[in-house]
């Protein structure tokens, strides 16, 4: 949330998640590079260029891995949560890694002056018509490609030039990307070593993130499926069914969904895509008197949707009555920032 | 996370858990055999 451009909004909470995580890199590069030259010994400059390849190149993997579990796994568990917050920074560095995993890949060719083998490789149209033997290094190049996208349009200004539909879009390529990764290394890595350790670690990353987004899909659909009443309303229940300083999250039929907030005796409805990253506002708690949504801390008052002054951000809002009891909100959408919140008896 | 999105998600990762399977279970069936040293080789070596 900022008034005006500034390249990084740093606090205490990104200074700790980003030294977390170069402290995690670099415990894990150093302790793989010691304990693989510890158990095999690199004799010539090119062994020492591969232990470093292999260091990085499973150092990104991991990484994605984590990356991708942060998401479905905040999805099902509240406590997750703060992972998520910085999780840009961690997709960056995540790049930087995978960057220096390519570079060693050249700087290997290079060493052996077989630079030329590489051209060969990647540029052999008939090597592309194979399974075994496909260049699997063009599948690595492909993801690193996307890595480098979804980096360099990380910053909050693409999000607001691209807007977040289309900037969420974008950064969705992140999914197939870690197909292509898990199938440049079982064409790659897996080929070359035979340890049983290399299918086994491969196969259980992606079944583990693959699961998550599975099962964290199949939540969202369910949640997905909204009802109307016949005047079109929707029923949320009563007032004292809305956890006060929180939501109920409703789902307009084939629409978005809406968050129903209660402070108290006042009970408001807005989207529940928040203005920044479109994250689920209803997922949020009211914070000092203002909706907050769970990721980024973003706020917005129930009354009407707008971000307090001075900031700009406005949510559309929702009309919501009372009948028989009953909170019923309306899901034709109110231009952002109509004041639509009402008061209740919650005893 | 829009419907849209969360549409395209639902439909994605069943693709792609099927394709990753399947890629893996191939690449690992198809796996040429590990190289052997010729014995002539040891034995030269030896000499």
């Amino acid at each position: 949330m900022s008034v005006g451009f500034r390249a990084v909004q740093w606090n205490r909470a990104k200074f700790v998640y980003d030294g977390i995580l170069i402290a995690g890199v670099a415990l894990y590069i150093g302790a793989f590079i010691a304990i693989s030259a510890w158990i095999d010994p690199p004799e010539e400059l090119p062994d020492w260029i591969d232990l470093r390849l292999r260091a990085f190149g499973t150092c990104a993997f991991l990484m994605l891995t984590i990356i991708l579990s942060i998401g479905p796994l905040a999805r099902l568990d509240r406590r997750f949560l703060p992972l998520l917050y910085n999780r840009r920074h961690f997709g960056v560095l995540t790049f930087l890694v995978a960057v220096v995993h390519a570079w060693s890949m050249v700087e290997w060719f290079a060493v052996q002056n077989a630079l030329p083998d590489l051209v060969t490789e990647l540029t052999t149209p008939s090597h592309y018509a194979r399974f075994i033997g496909f260049p699997f290094k063009a599948l690595g190049l492909a993801a690193l490609l996307v890595l480098f996208l979804l980096a360099a349009t990380s910053h909050d200004f693409w999000l607001f030039f691209l807007t977040p539909p289309v900037w969420k879009g974008l950064h969705m390529l992140i999914y197939p990307a870690y197909a292509v990764l898990a199938m440049h290394v079982a064409l790659g890595a897996m080929q070359d070593n035979r340890s049983p350790l290399v299918p086994i670690l491969l196969g259980s990353a992606f079944a583990w993130v693959a699961a998550l987004h599975l099962i964290a899909g199949r939540r969202e659909r369910t949640a997905d499926r909204g009802s109307a009443l016949a005047d079109g309303w929707i029923a949320v229940g009563p007032p004292q069914s809305i956890p006060d300083k929180a939501a109920r999250i409703v789902a307009a039929p084939g629409g978005e969904r809406i968050a129903v907030f209660r402070d108290g005796g006042r009970v408001g409805a807005l989207t529940n895509l928040c203005a920044h990253q479109n994250g689920p506002l209803g997922e949020g708690r009211i914070i000092d008197g203002c909706v907050t949504c769970p990721w980024h801390g973003f706020q917005y008052r129930l009354v009407d949707g707008r971000a307090p002054p001075p900031f700009t951000e406005v949510l559309v809002t929702y009309p919501v009555r009372l009948r028989n009891g009953i909170v019923e909100v309306d899901p034709r959408p109110l231009p952002p920032g109509t004041p639509a919140a009402i008061s209740v008896d919650v005893g | 996370m829009r419907r849209t999105h969360r549409a395209v998600h639902r439909a994605l990762w069943p693709a792609l858990a099927v394709l990753v399977t399947f890629g893996v279970a191939m690449a690992l069936v198809l796996r040429p055999p590990p190289k052997v040293e010729p014995p002539e080789a040891v034995e030269e070596s030896q000499q």
